[in-house]
């Protein structure tokens, strides 16, 4: 039995814990290799990608509609481009869509959410107001308002859906570090003479990564999930790229025979938006946080 | 006589992030049928996991290694889970230790009596009605004293006070009329004189109802009025065994012996007498008014007021006292003190300087610093010990290599090792966290130090260690304290001069030599009398006061 010297209890640091229960909690680590797997995927995609020519406009009509076989494991589309090699690529619009969406609101919701959490007053009420106009919006409206007035591509789905995701983080971040300023330390940082800068970034800011990380990876499901549907309504990104969502929206027309038209990019769909949410799940039981 | 709970050879280990560690080693207690039995020990000690065991409460990942628990001559530990089920709340049950969170907000008293009741009934296969268990409840109520049952059946816990929902807690103990009662630490959360009626009214209970008792605690004037039988326990193991008088008076174990020591007596020849200051004062407070305003969305919402008309000065290198109960305004006027909050009228003077007029600058900041009750809230949790102390450094106009050796000097100053620079709170222990924020307070190179309760959230022999660290920095760097707390025997020994505040008033100023001697007003009489004791002859000292002062002025005293 091994048993810790029984003075003193071993102190186990932080990150030992935290990896701890991530590592023993089976789906979290399914998510995470899920979401591994999407990123490696995305990120090789010209060299695991069967047959590279058809991510673009390639037409070969001698095989259109051809189920999944040995050579084109997940059939091919109207034109007769490989649906794995699409999908394949795919992935990388998707995720293109994530960083670029997160990469932007995340920052944002933050900032505004940790001013408006630790000034009172004024800051406050006018931070939290717009947020709450801004959640009252539609996200399907905005996104629809954005591709009428701009053209319809992946910048502006991208910005469509920026607009609009800041105010959930803005709202998160704003509980979070208002209750975290309530807390001595914060005073104490204060009194000491620090300034309002140190104490946002260096005394609230640490105490919030845990939340923002497990947010922004449950949101980077959303963001996938919510691009694939701009693009199956034609308000993303345009053919011939390779869109999941509009991959399905060319399939739709074939169902039901030519089901693995539909198939292979759902599927795609489903599975990086699960790896996602089974890694923020992971997260957010390894932070013990509450999102 | 005959033993009512015979554990032998408990031995309970935790399984945690794939370590294993033996909390209980070898616990051998027995509690006769009718007895008072204390189990003493500090935070981590395995007092709470002993009482768990007992109660079959205890988390997932803990393993009964070996060992019995024999209650009325059946070992617990090897009945079926549904007989197990079945002696909670009627074989034994426990009070609970926090009065406020033990109650879910949303129910009415009432309902949380209720279903208690339900439960155990349908556990032990009984028919009951409402009526019926209402007029059971009724009952209960006023065993504890709460006299109004009507209204505490139908209030929600927020609308009682502390040492009502206290009230209640003993009285959802007692609804099955169980043959053992297990307290963990009641009446820790409230107040001295709280406290005291509480214990009074276990007390009362226990016999009256030929209970036996098992009392958990870490104050060891409390055990003196509840237990006849105390084990001590230290590191999961007991250590110590006997009768309260021979445990007492004659400890054979080194750790009892620093156990007892560290309780700073309120009278009697070991009493220690700070010497008075007579210097300018540093602090001085004329009239200051102090109300809260709520503000409504329509309408003028009350008023409170926290403080009222408080005039008191303090010496420079005094160690002033401030005491009162919860709510009393002691922390409101440390607040205004440090030009947190504004007088609503009154002037505060620190150092010659107005308050709220020029006192807001940086220089006041550096002037008076202050160390909160809770060291594992007021350090934060993502910082290293290094990085917390470097914020006032840099704030004073330290840069690089300076900063580091200041830093040294401070961790040497609250007698730290060098090597925890690095540390993160967590990895340190109360005491040593409690250490590092007055180093923090020190590193701003302040002259007053508001000291708001230091010591009420360590253990007593980690008290004395913070007491005595405080005392040196005092004598060695001239500081002055401000020192707020409920504790009256440490103020006894540690300040010059205390302060005793009543609802908002200042009621009872001066030397703790003659406050405590012939304490003036009669409620620093009952806060006194109230204060639980090492020994007969300090109860004796105490003041003397009447049933009748104390329904004056103490809120939670028996109608």
């Amino acid at each position: 039995m091994s048993v810790a010297s029984s003075n003193e209890p071993a102190v186990l640091s932080t990150r030992y814990m935290a990896w701890y229960r991530f590592s023993r909690n089976p789906s979290a680590v399914a998510g995470g290799l899920i979401v591994l797997s999407v990123i490696f995927v995305a990120i090789f995609a010209p060299l695991l990608a069967p047959y590279p020519d058809d991510v673009g406009a390639a037409v070969n009509f001698r095989i259109r509609h051809m189920g999944p076989d040995a050579e084109h494991w997940m059939g091919t589309d109207k034109v007769g481009r490989d649906i794995l090699t699409r999908v394949i690529f795919g992935f990388r619009i998707s995720l293109l869509l994530v960083v670029g969406v997160l990469g932007f609101a995340v920052p944002i919701g933050t900032a505004l959410g940790m001013a408006a959490g630790y000034f009172s007053g004024t800051t406050e009420k006018i931070i939290t107001g717009f947020t709450n106009v801004m959640l009252a919006i539609p996200p399907l409206i905005m996104a629809l308002a954005i591709g009428n007035v701009l053209e319809p591509n992946l910048v502006n789905a991208m910005l469509a859906i920026t607009l609009l995701w800041w105010t959930w983080h803005a709202r998160l971040i704003y509980r979070v570090s208002k209750s975290i300023a309530t807390e001595d330390f914060v005073e104490a940082a204060r009194l000491a003479g620090a300034s309002h800068w140190h104490v946002l970034t260096r005394e609230i800011l640490p105490n919030c990564v845990s939340v923002i990380s497990v947010k922004t990876t449950l949101d980077a499901a959303f963001v996938i999930l919510f691009g694939a549907t701009l693009s199956f309504l034609g308000l993303g990104v345009k053919p011939p790229t390779p869109d999941l969502g509009s991959m399905v929206a060319d399939g739709r027309q074939f169902l039901p025979e030519m089901w693995w038209e539909v198939l292979g990019p759902g599927f795609a769909i489903f599975y990086a938006t699960l790896g996602f949410n089974l890694l923020g799940d992971g997260l957010r039981d390894m932070f013990d946080v509450e999102v | 006589m005959n033993n009512l709970l015979d554990i032998q050879n408990l031995n309970v280990s935790f399984r945690n992030y794939g370590l294993e560690s033996n909390v209980l080693k070898d616990v051998g207690l027995r509690i006769p049928e009718g007895g008072r039995v204390a189990l003493i020990g500090e935070t981590g000690s395995g007092k709470s996991v002993t009482s768990k065991t007992i109660l079959g409460t205890l988390p997932e990942n803990a393993i009964i290694e070996s060992g019995s628990i024999r209650f009325d001559g059946e070992d617990v530990l090897s009945l079926s889970h549904g007989k197990r089920e079945a002696m909670k709340g009627t074989a034994f049950s426990i009070i609970m230790q926090d009065p406020l969170s033990s109650f879910n907000p949303v129910f009415r008293i009432g309902r949380h009596l209720d279903d208690v009741l339900r439960f155990a009934d349908r556990r032990l296969g009984e028919n009951s009605n409402a009526a019926d268990r209402k007029r059971r409840i009724e009952r209960v109520l006023r065993q504890v004293q709460l006299s109004d049952t009507e209204r505490v059946y139908s209030a929600y816990p927020s609308q009682l006070s502390g040492g009502m929902r206290q009230r209640v807690l003993i009285g959802l103990a007692l609804l099955h009329q169980p043959r053992l009662l297990i307290a963990d630490e009641p009446g820790t959360a409230l107040d001295v004189t709280t406290q005291d009626e509480i214990m009074k009214l276990i007390n009362r209970l226990v016999s009256e109802n030929g209970l036996s008792l098992l009392m958990i605690t870490h104050n060891l004037g409390v055990v003196r009025k509840m237990a006849d039988d105390i084990y001590v326990m230290r590191h999961g193991e007991i250590v110590e065994h006997g009768s309260f008088r021979t445990l007492f008076k004659t400890p054979q174990q080194a750790y009892t012996r620093e156990l007892i020591a560290a309780i700073p007596p309120l009278y009697g020849p070991d009493v220690e007498d700070q010497p008075p200051v007579d210097a300018e004062p540093i602090i001085s407070l004329s009239d200051v008014s102090k109300s809260f305003d709520e503000k409504l969305l329509f309408g003028r919402g009350r008023s409170h007021l926290a403080v009222k008309d408080v005039t008191l000065s303090v010496g420079r290198g005094e160690i002033f006292g401030l005491a009162g109960e919860s709510g009393s305004g002691k922390t409101t006027v440390a607040r205004m003190i440090m030009g947190l909050i504004r007088a609503t009228s009154g002037t505060v003077q620190v150092d010659g300087d107005t308050v709220g007029t020029k006192g807001q600058g940086p220089d006041f900041r550096r002037l008076i610093q202050i160390v909160y009750q809770n060291p594992g809230t007021s350090l934060n949790p993502k910082r290293t010990v290094g990085q917390t102390l470097s914020v006032p450094l840099r704030f004073a106009g330290l840069r690089g290599p300076d900063v580091e050796k200041r830093i040294h000097e401070l961790l040497a100053h609250v007698e730290l090792a060098p090597h925890y620079i690095s540390k993160y709170p967590h990895e340190l222990s109360g005491g040593q966290k409690q250490r590092v924020a007055i180093a923090r307070a020190l590193a701003a190179d302040p002259k007053i130090i508001v000291l708001d309760e230091p010591t009420s959230a360590l253990d007593v022999s980690v008290q004395k260690n913070v007491i005595d660290l405080l005392q040196r920095l005092r004598d060695g760097m001239g500081l002055t304290f401000l020192f707020i707390s409920h504790d009256l025997s440490l103020m006894r020994n540690f300040c010059s001069r205390i302060a005793i505040m009543l609802r908002g008033e200042l009621v009872e100023t001066g030397e703790p030599r003659t406050v405590f001697a012939e304490p003036q007003h009669p409620y620093t009489r009952a806060l006194i009398a109230a204060v639980p004791v090492m020994s007969d002859e300090e109860d004796r000292l105490k003041p003397k006061t009447s049933l009748d002062e104390q329904r004056r002025y103490l809120a939670d005293t028996v109608a």
